[in-house]
């Protein structure tokens, strides 16, 4: 039965701390670092805090807010979530790898190709087609978030280099193929994690308008 | 009357009852869960959800804990082996019936 797996994702939180990940990627990937060595440990640290962040903001809102409202539930601890993330990314990698290998030795990287963006793209919709079947086959709105996310990894897809390039502050001439991937995913990642945000704040806004704290009363 | 269509009557009609099955068949996908989630989920007043609980705890496959969460009492539902068995066997037997 999968309505119990759903009700994760009831109040919104399961998108708002997606969402809160992907922008606190990007911001991580954003900050300046004087040298290598503290860019190396900056990031690992950031990512901890973010990490930790999500899980205590997470835990907190669950005890607070949902659990008094629409109940408590401890799921069980089964590995095939985690084979079906980590397959979804195996994919996407494969065929981003693949992707790059045959625009390497077939294309010549220039200003006008933008087909280095595809695996970025690619990525992206691996994370829409695992968002439409977790979570807009149970809530019908959210179709039109799952939409908006493949248009946004498909449009990703088609952004020049030169763009991809300024916004990780290179020149175009400059471009490199990994550059042209990471700023592709970072543009992803932003755009997801947007687009997250405002699904998640929505379903949590509508969650708390059509709830109640329970009445503390002998059950 | 077939052997598949005899099979129907063989079902254990502690879960068969439509709102013991829905209670089964929710704390199946789960470790556990409280009463409010059940109540929620399942749209029944507390009497009606207690019946049915007090009726799957008779017959073993339901195991109920009274906790606190903070001050708040809580009650925690969970299937027992022996419950998770019956509606195995129970979702086995209605899929060859049917």
């Amino acid at each position: 039965m999968q309505r119990p797996l759903l009700y994760n994702n009831i109040d919104g939180v399961g998108e708002l701390a997606l969402g809160f990940f992907f922008l606190g990627y990007v911001l991580i990937q954003r900050l300046p670092f004087h040298s290598s060595i503290w860019r190396r440990y900056g990031v690992l640290l950031g990512f901890l805090l973010l990490i930790a962040a999500i899980h205590y903001g997470v835990k907190a809102i669950k005890k607070h807010i949902t659990y008094p409202r629409t109940g408590f539930v401890e799921y069980q601890k089964r590995g095939y979530i985690w084979k079906g993330a980590i397959a979804g990314a195996v994919v996407g990698l494969f065929f981003g790898l693949i992707l790059v290998l045959a625009a390497r030795s077939h294309w010549k990287i220039g200003p006008s190709h933008w087909i280095l963006t595809t695996p970025a793209a690619l990525i992206g919709l691996v994370l829409t087609a695992g968002y439409a079947y977790k979570i807009a086959k149970a809530v019908r709105w959210k179709w039109a978030v799952a939409a908006a996310m493949a248009i946004s990894s498909v449009a990703i897809a088609m952004i020049p280099a030169g763009v991809i390039g300024a916004m990780t502050g290179h020149t175009s001439a400059s471009v490199t193929a990994h550059v042209w991937i990471f700023g592709a995913l970072v543009l992803t990642y932003a755009l997801y994690g947007t687009i997250l945000m405002i699904s998640g704040g929505i379903s949590f806004w509508l969650y708390l308008r059509h709830t109640q704290p329970a009445a503390e009363t002998a059950e | 009357m077939n052997l598949k269509t005899r099979r129907i009557a063989e079902l254990d009609r502690v879960i068969h009852e439509p709102g013991r099955l829905m209670i089964v068949a929710l704390l199946s996908a789960v470790e556990q869960a409280d009463f409010l989630y059940l109540q929620h989920e399942t749209e029944m007043n507390k009497g009606t959800l207690s019946s049915h609980l007090s009726k799957l705890e008779e017959a073993g496959y339901v195991e109920v804990t009274k906790t606190y969460r903070g001050k708040i009492p809580q009650t925690l539902l969970s299937l027992t082996a022996q419950g998770r068995q019956a509606f195995a066997q129970y979702r086995r037997r209605m899929k060859e019936a049917l």
